[in-house]
């Protein structure tokens, strides 16, 4: 079923010109960086308010992607969907150089990039922020130890693929609990905020996933069976649908506590509801939905990468949400009461990214494409033919 | 040209695990976290502010002054380590009544729980405190904080002419806030809020040891009725407030 894996060329003028913008963009990234850290953080649109602007968003959206981006070596290995054997090399690699492009920006954005040694010689265990230097380094451990049993050691690759399976799931959470934990913050504090991070995650893995393959195939004249596109085009689906639950049930359990009528009324109206309602919702949900309910759009390459680009957009536009309008809504001090001061008490903030913000988020988003490019240059992580059983044949819409 | 992949795999791998393992080789060897500071003392604050003037600003100036905090004429971006506040209830039943708002100083601080370094700590006498040498400018603890007590220093800053130098100057990229001028408390002195406070005739704050039985503050906390700021969140906060 299963052909040789073979490294890409890599000769190509193609080739070369998409790691040479790559390489520009990371550059740029480099120079924001730099730039921030000669003038401090004040070049950038962050404030008092939201601490945690642009580079947060970009960093924290390619954690989650990356978590997401094992699933699919998941499913051969965990779920034995054996046709997607093939490419649990891609999928497991593609975690790991994710999760590095998402990690460099998260630590060129501290405040004292130098002081990094810092968090591993004076660790606070009961901060999640050390717990997640944890998981992050674990989960590519684990990535590493499954990409070795796949190459070197088979009768390992069930251990090694189910541990990095609960990794991954411990990852989001980890992630998703940065946020979820902190009682201050009535946008943030809420159980179902790591379970959302982990169906966003298998979303927007998903779809990475999907719009690497059909790219890499097609452009390095390889071959692939529609059907596998189906296959991850009807994950993709269901998804979707497990983050319209849980979206659904957040709501349904905030709007049954009166607290939370005020925050709530704020995300659907207030100054962010229009990333929520486009973004997250238009964008992120029901576009996609729309796209891969539809018979017609969605047994079509063009339609599926679509919803999946669509779906990636939808992963941003929900953790910019949860972040920047989380900081955004006014600290409660007085619940109930109306307050005002010289440091902006009450208001709520105004931050859009500054373009210093914007440069460092993609420069991680170039680093990790080209880790991907190089990687399938240098290792054989894709099959020359990628074919499914004849007796196979994915759900169609 | 394809490298070998057993050699990149295993090199990877092991610093990989590396990376992992660093972190609790050093902690083993990481000294413990300790203060001078006594835990006889239980240092708060009393704030009245049926005596606290709305137009006067002598608490946040007395504290720029003392501690170098300079202002850059950004609000969104000004190191406030006190700050006055205007609350209105939303019905208007009430007058609209204004209150000093700094660090709380709680007895259980988030800002502590959050902070991947031990940055934020809290001494013996309940100041809580950030080593700013050792704060990466991560920023949770601003997040974790419900009182925005923290600021990160946005920009370059330089000493003031007439500066204290018993502070010392704040380096960008870090978060601070508020001590209780730890360095008077030391010296058996009021912060400096406090002391100006008193100055200004007003008398709104007070300053002393909640362990102290004899002390004012203890015997007020205890004999009147004083109010914390979001005391549902159930972090002890050491800022109380009377005639809230």
């Amino acid at each position: 079923m299963i052909s040789n894996y073979t490294a890409i060329e890599g000769q190509s003028f193609r080739y070369w010109i998409l790691l040479g913008i790559l390489g520009g963009f990371f550059l740029l990234g480099f120079g924001a960086f730099v730039y921030m850290e000669v003038y401090g953080h004040g070049v950038s649109n962050m404030n008092n308010q939201v601490v945690w602007g642009a580079p947060h968003v970009f960093a924290i959206s390619l954690l989650v992607m990356a978590s997401g981006a094992l699933n699919l070596a998941s499913m051969a290995t965990v779920f034995a969907a054996k046709h997607y054997k093939q490419f649990r090399r891609f999928s497991a690699f593609l975690a790991i150089v994710l999760l590095a492009g998402g990690l460099t920006v998260l630590l060129l954005d501290l405040g004292r990039p130098d002081r990094l040694l810092l968090t591993m010689i004076h660790m606070n265990f009961r901060s999640m922020f050390t717990w997640n230097v944890f998981l992050y380094t674990g989960f590519i451990v684990l990535c590493f130890l499954y990409l070795w049993s796949m190459f070197e050691h088979e009768k390992y690759v069930k251990i090694a693929g189910s541990a990095a399976f609960a990794g991954r799931l411990i990852l989001t959470t980890g992630t998703g609990s940065i946020f979820g934990v902190i009682h201050a913050r009535e946008v943030f504090h809420s159980a179902i905020t790591a379970p959302t991070f982990i169906a966003v995650s298998l979303t927007s893995g998903t779809s990475i996933c999907l719009l690497l393959l059909v790219a890499t195939f097609r452009y390095t004249g390889r071959d692939m069976d529609m059907r596998l596109i189906h296959g991850m085009r009807n994950m993709l689906t269901f998804f979707t649908l497990l983050v319209f639950y849980l979206f659904v049930v957040e709501k349904f359990t905030k709007y049954y506590s009166p607290a939370f009528y005020e925050v709530e009324g704020w995300i659907l109206a207030g100054p962010y509801s229009g990333l929520y309602w486009g973004g997250v919702i238009l964008l992120g949900l029901f576009a996609p939905l729309a796209i891969l309910f539809n018979p017609r759009m969605s047994n079509k390459i063009s339609g599926i990468m679509t919803a999946a680009f669509l779906s990636i957009l939808g992963e941003f536009a929900f953790v910019a949400h949860v972040l920047i309008a989380g900081q955004a809504y006014p600290l409660q001090l007085f619940p109930g009461h109306e307050v005002s001061s010289l440091f902006l008490d009450g208001q709520s903030a105004v931050y859009s990214p500054s373009f210093v913000e914007l440069l460092l988020g993609l420069g991680g988003v170039a680093l990790a494409g080209i880790l991907y490019l190089l990687g399938i240059r240098f290792f054989r992580l894709l099959p020359k033919k990628a074919v499914a059983p004849e007796d196979w044949h994915p759900w169609n819409p | 040209m394809t490298m070998d992949r057993r050699t990149v795999l295993g090199m990877g791998g092991a610093a990989a695990v590396g990376v992992l393992l660093a972190p609790g080789v050093q902690l083993i060897a990481a000294p413990p976290n300790e203060t001078a500071a006594a835990n006889a003392h239980r240092w708060a604050m009393l704030v009245d502010i049926t005596k606290c003037n709305p137009a006067c600003t002598a608490c946040i100036d007395a504290c720029r002054k003392e501690n170098n905090i300079p202002l850059f004429g950004d609000p969104a971006r000004d190191i406030h380590w006190i700050r006055k506040v205007e609350v209105q209830d939303k019905e208007r039943q009430r007058p609209p009544f204004t209150l000093p708002v700094l660090c709380n100083h709680c007895e259980y601080p988030p800002c502590v729980h959050v902070c991947p370094t031990s940055a934020s700590f809290v001494r013996k006498d309940g100041i809580v405190l950030v080593d700013e040498h050792r704060c990466i400018g991560c920023r949770y603890c601003m997040i974790a904080c419900p009182y925005k007590a923290r600021s990160l220093v946005y920009f370059p800053t330089k000493p003031p002419k007439d500066g204290n130098p018993q502070v010392p100057i704040r380096a960008k990229g870090v978060v601070e806030k508020c001590t209780f001028c730890v360095h008077r408390v030391d010296d058996g002195q009021p912060p400096a809020c406090v002391e100006t406070c008193q100055q200004s005739g007003h008398a709104a704050m007070m300053f002393g040891d909640l362990n102290d039985p004899q002390s004012e503050i203890s015997q007020r906390v205890k004999t009147l009725r004083t109010e914390t700021i979001r005391p549902d969140l159930g972090l002890k906060p050491h800022v109380h407030y009377q005639g809230l």
